[in-house]
């Protein structure tokens, strides 16, 4: 009776996911298996793009350019919860790695935006890009580029299934001139009621 | 009938009679929520503190009232401990547990372990975010998406995939979750769009909630504050919560469907055609004198609170829904105690005087049956909220209790600072108009 009753229910476990592992696909809404790939192939894209366009200093490196990553924006349909911390992150972290830019610290970024009390989606109105580059420069961190990311998604429905296309496209603003380039990468995801779902939707043989 | 079998019998009936106990935790828990509404708060924790030494089964509900008690008195660090550990052992009871489901059968529903109701699960959390908003808001945030996973989980489960439906009198859900993530996403200075969202999924909830359409307005088009401004939040704990009592109630024909279900899985009995009521938990709401909490700021009057989690609503509706699996359990218990006694009388040649001596034990087993009546006892009716900007510095703050749009006393005062471009937390308790309110400001 007493093994009965100690062992009913059951403990929570973890461990650790090995390099290289695959990431779980989550079955309700984008995660790892989106967010990584998305990451990985857009911020790829903006460094090669730029790389060819890098110019050279007199000491034969390439000169880099500051840049100021204002924000992650979600425009899904999707809430991304704790994801959108790390995606700024992940994609900060690999532009400081580059040659191509110098970030300036998020928290000058924060900094700014909560002293001048400018919307992030505001800056590209002159007189507010003027105002917040001027308190970067009073910071000490100038800036040449303006970085917004953004996820989208559009959504296809076919009966219980459906099929959500994950776009996330990184927009690059030069603050001198207003020249802008952007680069995106997308994942599309199929989410089914049943486990043949993903075959009968997305037969390979058709 | 041997005295050996005589010896058994009796040996069973004190088993019984102990594991069951003498009282509900209503009647145990009663003492201690008038020293609370009598705001007597050490006398509270005292008895709380002796109930949760001397009641194993009541230890997580006791523990929940008294972290309500540790906020109250700002010991906003030890409410925050109390409140996971119960928020962790919910989770793991999530699990049932067949062997002690199968001892309720023959005893009642107070051996389970108490897992918790929904909307205490998602509470939880709720008390978890304010209070460490109290203290210094490092984990606020990540309580903010445990309390939208929570809501999630328990709609999906008691209700499907169907999306919450005002008309269909169906739970409609706390926004209060989606409210605390908003105003933490629009502190940021950085994160309207994410604010946005979660402001607009507590307008689908109170789609005639005026100061949320406002909320949309401004992380649309405007900012968190103006510049040389902050913003103060007044959570106010309205009237008196949810509490359950043990009511007699005739089963309903869905419970007996379920009861008959519950009866031929156990063993080879049967339904009888009729059964006598039986008792069951019911969630009673104490009526409220206090509508909204009105709130001046150096003396001038700014506003009044509004709702943003009816608990009472939830409480009664999330009750509702589990109603005719809770009788039906009680009717099977009661048919499965009924078989027992019949099946010992048979095994035993019985003469008359032991039968009468069976039947009447029998009784008394079914009489000493008590409904399940934990519950966390002191919550509010419901919790509203008023946001003010104002400038950056100290201000004295009022808030009075209103009804019937008549400011009511007692009022209480309060010395608050303002920090450029952040927020600052009020949380008030105002039980009724004639219970001296407890306020507690934000530290960090």
């Amino acid at each position: 009776m007493s093994t009965l009753a100690a062992g009913c229910r059951g403990y929570q476990y973890g461990h650790i996911v090995k390099p290289g592992a695959q990431d779980l696909v989550g079955s309700h809404e984008a995660g790892s298996e989106v967010f990584h790939p998305l990451v990985d192939e857009s911020v790829a894209k903006l460094l090669s793009r730029q790389e060819e366009q890098c110019h050279v200093g007199p000491d034969g490196n390439p000169q880099k350019k500051t840049i100021c990553f204002v924000c992650v924006e979600n425009k899904m349909s999707e809430d991304i919860g704790d994801f959108k911390d790390q995606l700024y992150e992940q994609i900060d972290s690999k532009i400081l790695e580059s040659d191509v830019f110098r970030p300036i610290s998020r928290r000058m970024v924060d900094a700014a935006l909560h002293e001048t009390r400018l919307r992030p989606d505001s800056l590209m109105v002159p007189d507010n890009m003027q105002l917040f580059t001027s308190v970067l420069q009073r910071q000490g961190a100038p800036i040449d580029y303006l970085l917004y990311a953004k996820l989208t998604s559009g959504t296809t429905q076919r009966n219980t299934s459906k099929q959500r296309d994950y776009l996330l496209t990184l927009e690059l603003t030069n603050v001198h001139s207003g020249e802008y380039s952007k680069e995106s990468a997308e994942i599309r995801k199929g989410y089914h009621k049943t486990a043949l779902g993903g075959i009968w939707n997305y037969n390979p043989l058709k | 009938m041997t005295p050996q079998t005589i010896g058994v019998a009796c040996c069973l009936c004190i088993c019984l009679l102990s594991g069951i106990g003498c009282s509900t935790h209503a009647k145990r828990i009663s003492l201690s929520r008038s020293l609370f509404y009598e705001g007597q708060l050490e006398a509270c924790r005292d008895r709380l503190e002796k109930l949760h030494k001397s009641h194993r089964h009541d230890r997580d509900v006791t523990n929940l009232d008294l972290a309500v008690v540790d906020l109250l008195e700002g010991r906003c660090k030890d409410a925050e401990s109390r409140l996971k550990d119960v928020r962790d052992r919910f989770d793991h009871l999530e699990q049932e547990s067949i062997s002690e489901k199968t001892i309720s059968m023959w005893t009642d529903d107070t051996v389970l372990s108490y897992a918790g109701e929904d909307y205490e699960k998602i509470l939880i959390r709720v008390y978890l975010a304010l209070a460490n908003l109290m203290h210094e808001g490092i984990d606020a945030e990540s309580y903010t998406l445990q309390i939208q996973d929570k809501h999630d989980a328990v709609m999906q489960r008691l209700w499907g995939e169907k999306p919450a439906d005002e008309k269909s009198n169906k739970f409609c859900g706390l926004p209060i979750g989606f409210y605390l993530r908003g105003m933490l996403r629009e502190q940021t200075h950085v994160d309207y769009d994410d604010a946005l969202r979660s402001y607009t999924q507590v307008a689908q909830l109170l789609p005639t909630c005026d100061p949320i359409r406002w909320d949309i307005e401004r992380v649309t088009q405007g900012v968190h504050s103006q510049p040389g401004c902050g913003v103060i939040y007044v959570f106010a704990m309205v009237g008196r919560g949810p509490c359950k009592t043990e009511s007699v109630e005739q089963p309903t024909s869905d419970a007996l469907l379920i009861a008959d279900r519950i009866v031929s899985a156990v063993g080879p009995y049967k339904l009888p055609p009729t059964i006598a009521p039986i008792k069951v938990p019911k969630v009673v709401v104490p009526d409220s004198d206090i509508d909204s909490v009105q709130v001046a700021v150096d003396r001038q009057p700014i506003g009044s609170t509004v709702s943003i989690a009816d608990i009472d609503q939830l409480a009664l509706e999330t009750s509702q829904a589990a109603r005719n699996q809770l009788i039906a359990r009680a009717v099977a218990r009661r048919v499965i105690k009924k078989a027992t006694v019949a099946t010992v009388k048979q095994q035993t040649s019985s003469n008359s005087l032991t039968s009468l001596g069976f039947d009447a034990a029998g009784v008394a087993w079914e009489a000493l049956e008590k409904a399940d009546t934990r519950c966390w006892g002191l919550l509010p009716r419901n919790i509203q909220v008023l946001r003010i900007e104002a400038p950056a510095g100290t201000h004295s703050i009022s808030i009075a209790p209103e009804h019937f749009g008549q400011t009511g006393r007692p009022t209480a005062h309060e010395q608050v600072t303002v920090v450029d471009g952040r927020n600052t937390y009020i949380i008030g308790w105002f039980p009724d108009t004639f219970t001296a309110p407890r306020i507690l400001t934000s530290t960090h």
